[in-house]
């Protein structure tokens, strides 16, 4: 390996005696964000850029730099600006960003829920209306296969989320089982590449062959162009391209070139945001494939990553992840309808490491990123933190549904 | 930031922060724990009858309501645009509301110049003054009234209607003040938060107060003065009317960076001399703890001046009229003996109290005193003409019936109201007590529960009745 100098950090948070640390361990210190030095709160100036897009997409979608998005979609400017005004209104596309939490000392911790054969939809519906309104939850989706539903929050300490989100309604009847998935590597969420991709890929753009055609054409909400249009938006680029700074100035009164450096700070150096355009693909009629994967328990880590990121670089794919600590090691998933998920499934079938695959397709979406997603219930891209940062979650709260079947909770 | 004088458009204005017949919640949040939806709420659950337009670009309905992405979207006219979004979108929100032609903009939206933003902060008030669009703000909690039912900002409850006027910088105190309101009755006529007050100062609405039919005294929570000219030309123009209550704090050490933390006001280079002689200047009445600053606003607010120094205090406990003449003497306001005020009150007064009684003054009627000594003593105090103004003190003994004397005070002072002076109580004990002191308050008397806070608040009326005197 060869020798980290202070000129040239490994390791891109924090103080010189942190990178220092790069020195002495080959894994990156990770702490509690605030008081890790290098990580800072949402509301942080260096953030300022997102924050402000963030809350003004909505109403002036030039906040980003369409100039390239024009240009690679072949339309002029103001055309990019009138579609993606009309993607917002119709609830089809959210922008959002991925904080890298677990450098701040977070665990993104998933589950999946399996019901019992013959449960009642009345039981399932109940539950899916309990992960629907219970805030602590960030993303939560009802599947169909080996499992019913797919959700997960990030936290900091597990017996909160144990306590609070897990323990009210895992011991009813119709519960079979539910299993943890703690996140090891964030490699690729909604077809934009993670913190924890292959070294050189964080921000890369993935969609299979010929799949944004294929959906352009089985849907009337969004034509080629739009899809495009989505396309070019999470292109990766330097963060200093992505975003109108003028603009952003303009709406906030900022200096444009503080906002630019922070950001470009955040995004490009620290790589502690990544964020993306996302499809809200239920509303497309789109449902998406699961393919949760157990390796053999004997299987060396090496190998287990060497997997993942040999499945990172299946286009089709649009989320991987690998967990740590759990039942299962990688996760998978892509379209129902624009993928050939039998394919996929020989392609997995290949690896002589598996053990067995569980399977679901997920038909609803309750949560994503840390928003609420029903604008059916009117709640639209409504934040809901999930943050359990110096709380003891263990004593205290009320169930706030009936569900609950331990007293005292 | 500075201004001179108070800003005729922005006093003109001011009925729409207070009484707006439409209200834009910019920001408002579908959400009922924050700040955005609590705004709305408050406004609908305390009712006020006028129009609320929600805006946020996320949401088809808030509350209930219809939301709008941008103000420029509503289709009819805004009197108030509060805005409860980030400290980086207010601009944008400013110049939909100028182009909106909004009457007043309330920015409840904290991180301006308490944290190194001072720069955005004087450039949006620039922009609103171009554009005379008042600003309140930023970094507020709200403001409302008891009498017109207005709650505009996230604040809990309304207090209770009343005669104090209540400008604040601080929100914490002031929702602190809404909460007293409540258990103490401390009624308000209308309360404000000014926060960083950016545009609109304590000036303009003092002047407000002055022209406000329900507010009879102002009291203004002060954590620094960019304005002091202006204050003073306010209170100048005020006090011959009604009487301005000051509490200045952040003048100690570390309460000088506390305070420029809190709310931006600097105070470096000022102490109290300083702010003493803005107050002499002003005719204000400068008070220095929080508890005095509640006590003297509400007797102000509801008796008037006390135009001499002869007072007679009456009282069932020699306890506690020892603890107020001490305190009298100690802040410059001695009480006289009675024979002194009015020997042939001292003489009278005899017949209204046992022997081992003391005419002094404190006049000791003793702890055996009943409902009839207690109208007796209170009769010949408030109709004699060399007294300027009553304390009266209740102290619960096992004969004491509280209740009754209650009612005999509040008869006393009913009935010799017209004579113009000062009758103020002090209620010292357990649950009764503050149930007479609640009572009492209702019908317009200060009570108190402690000599102390008694003593303050006919000072306070002392020193009011001063300022009237060389005012003129």
């Amino acid at each position: 390996m060869a020798e980290k100098t202070k000129s040239e950090p490994v390791y891109m948070l924090g103080t010189d005696e942190q990178q220092q640390w790069m020195q002495k361990y080959d894994f990156a210190p990770r702490g509690i964000g605030f008081a890790e030095p290098g990580i800072c709160a949402l509301d942080d100036p260096s953030l300022d850029a997102y924050n402000i897009v963030k809350s003004s997409y909505q109403i002036y979608p030039d906040v980003f730099n369409v100039d390239p998005v024009a240009k690679a979609v072949g339309i002029k400017k103001e055309e990019v600006i009138e579609r993606m005004r009309r993607m917002y209104d119709e609830r089809l596309v959210m922008y959002a960003a991925t904080s890298n939490i677990q450098v701040s000392g977070f665990g993104l911790y998933y589950w999946l829920v399996k019901l019992r054969e013959g449960t009642p939809d009345a039981a399932k519906q109940k539950l899916a209306n309990w992960f629907q309104a219970k805030d602590d939850i960030c993303t939560g989706f009802e599947c169909r296969g080996d499992f019913d539903f797919y959700n997960g929050n990030h936290m900091r300490v597990l017996d909160n989320l144990l306590a609070e989100v897990i323990e009210p309604w895992k011991f009813n009847p119709e519960v079979e089982f539910v299993h943890l998935c703690p996140i090891r590597r964030n490699i690729r969420e909604s077809h934009v590449n993670m913190f924890d991709a292959p070294k050189g890929e964080y921000l890369k753009l993935y969609w299979g062959k010929n799949q944004i055609e294929s959906l352009a054409k089985m849907q009337n909400k969004m034509d080629l162009v739009d899809l495009r249009i989505i396309e070019a938006l999470n292109t990766r680029r330097p963060a200093e391209e992505m975003f109108n700074f003028k603009k952003i100035s303009d709406i906030s009164g900022l200096d444009p070139e503080a906002i630019k450096e922070g950001i470009v700070d955040r995004i490009d150096v620290k790589k502690t945001l990544a964020p993306i355009f996302y499809l809200n693909w239920p509303k497309l009629g789109l449902t998406n494939h699961i393919f949760v994967i157990r390796l053999f328990q004997i299987t060396p880590s090496c190998r287990k990553a060497q997997i993942a990121d040999e499945l990172s670089h299946v286009s089709e794919f649009n989320t991987v992840y690998e967990f740590t600590d759990s039942f299962y090691d990688i996760m998978v998933w892509a379209y129902n309808e624009i993928s050939d998920i039998d394919a996929l499934r020989k392609l997995l079938g290949k690896y002589e490491d598996i053990e067995y695959i569980k399977e679901a397709d997920v038909y609803k979406q309750f949560r994503r990123w840390a928003c609420r997603l029903d604008d059916k219930s009117g709640f639209w891209e409504e934040t809901v933190m999930t943050d359990d940062f110096l709380q003891d979650w263990t004593e205290k709260r009320t169930c706030p549904t009936d569900c609950c079947s331990k007293e005292g909770k | 930031m500075k201004i001179d004088a108070p800003r005729e458009y922005v006093v003109d204005n001011l009925k729409y922060a207070l009484n707006p017949s439409s209200i834009a919640v910019v920001g408002a949040s579908r959400y009922d724990a924050k700040v955005g939806y609590k705004v709305i709420e408050g406004l609908s659950r305390c009712g006020y009858k006028g129009k609320i337009y929600p805006v946020n670009p996320r949401a088809d309905k808030v509350h209930g309501l219809p939301a709008y992405k941008t103000l420029l979207d509503i289709p009819e006219p805004v009197d108030l645009v509060f805005v409860a979004v980030p400290a980086f979108l207010v601009k944008m929100v400013l110049e939909q509301a100028v182009a909106k032609k909004a009457k007043m903009a309330v920015i409840a939206t904290s991180a301006f110049k308490e944290i190194g933003r001072g720069e955005l902060q004087d450039s949006l008030t620039n922009y609103c003054r171009k554009h005379k669009l008042p600003l309140i703000g930023p970094n507020l909690v709200g403001m409302g009234s008891p009498y017109l039912n207005f709650n505009c900002g996230f604040i809990p409850y309304l207090p209770i209607p009343g005669p104090v006027a209540m400008i604040s910088q601080s929100g914490a105190n002031l929702l602190a003040a809404l909460g007293t309101s409540k258990t103490q009755n401390f009624g308000m006529s209308f309360f404000i938060g000014l926060g960083n007050k950016a545009d609109v100062d304590f000036a303009e609405f003092i002047v407000y107060g002055k022209n406000d039919p329900y507010t009879k005294c102002i009291a203004t929570y002060i954590e620094g003065l960019d304005s002091p000219e202006a204050y003073i030309k306010a209170c100048r123009e005020t006090v011959p009317e009604k009487p301005v209550v000051a509490l200045k704090v952040g003048g100690s050490k570390i309460g000088v960076k506390a305070a420029f933390a809190h709310t931006a006001s600097e105070n470096v280079g000022t102490d109290d001399a300083y702010y003493d002689d803005i107050f002499e200047k002003a005719g204000a009445i400068r008070v220095t703890t929080w508890q005095e600053f509640l006590d003297v606003a509400l007797a102000l607010g509801q008796q008037p001046p006390l135009k001499g120094d002869n007072v007679v205090m009456i009282t069932n406990g020699g306890g506690s009229g020892l603890l107020a003449c001490d305190h009298f003497e100690r802040i410059g306001m001695p009480l006289r003996e009675l024979k002194d005020i009015s020997f042939m009150l001292s003489l009278k007064i005899r017949a209204y109290m046992p022997m081992f009684g003391s005419p002094l003054n404190p006049v000791d009627i003793s702890g055996t005193a009943s409902p009839v000594q207690y109208k007796g003593a209170l009769h010949q105090a408030m109709r004699d003409s060399s007294v300027d103004g009553v304390l009266c003190s209740i102290c619960p003994t096992a004969v004491t019936n509280v209740p009754a004397v209650v009612d005999i005070a509040i008869e006393m002072y009913e009935t010799y109201k017209y004579l113009g002076k000062p009758f103020i109580m002090e209620c010292q004990g357990g649950a009764e007590c503050h149930e007479a002191i609640m009572k009492l308050r209702a019908h317009g008397i200060p009570a108190y529960p402690t000599a102390e806070q008694s003593v303050n608040a006919m000072v306070g009326l002392r020193k009011y009745g001063k300022i009237l005197e060389k005012l003129g």
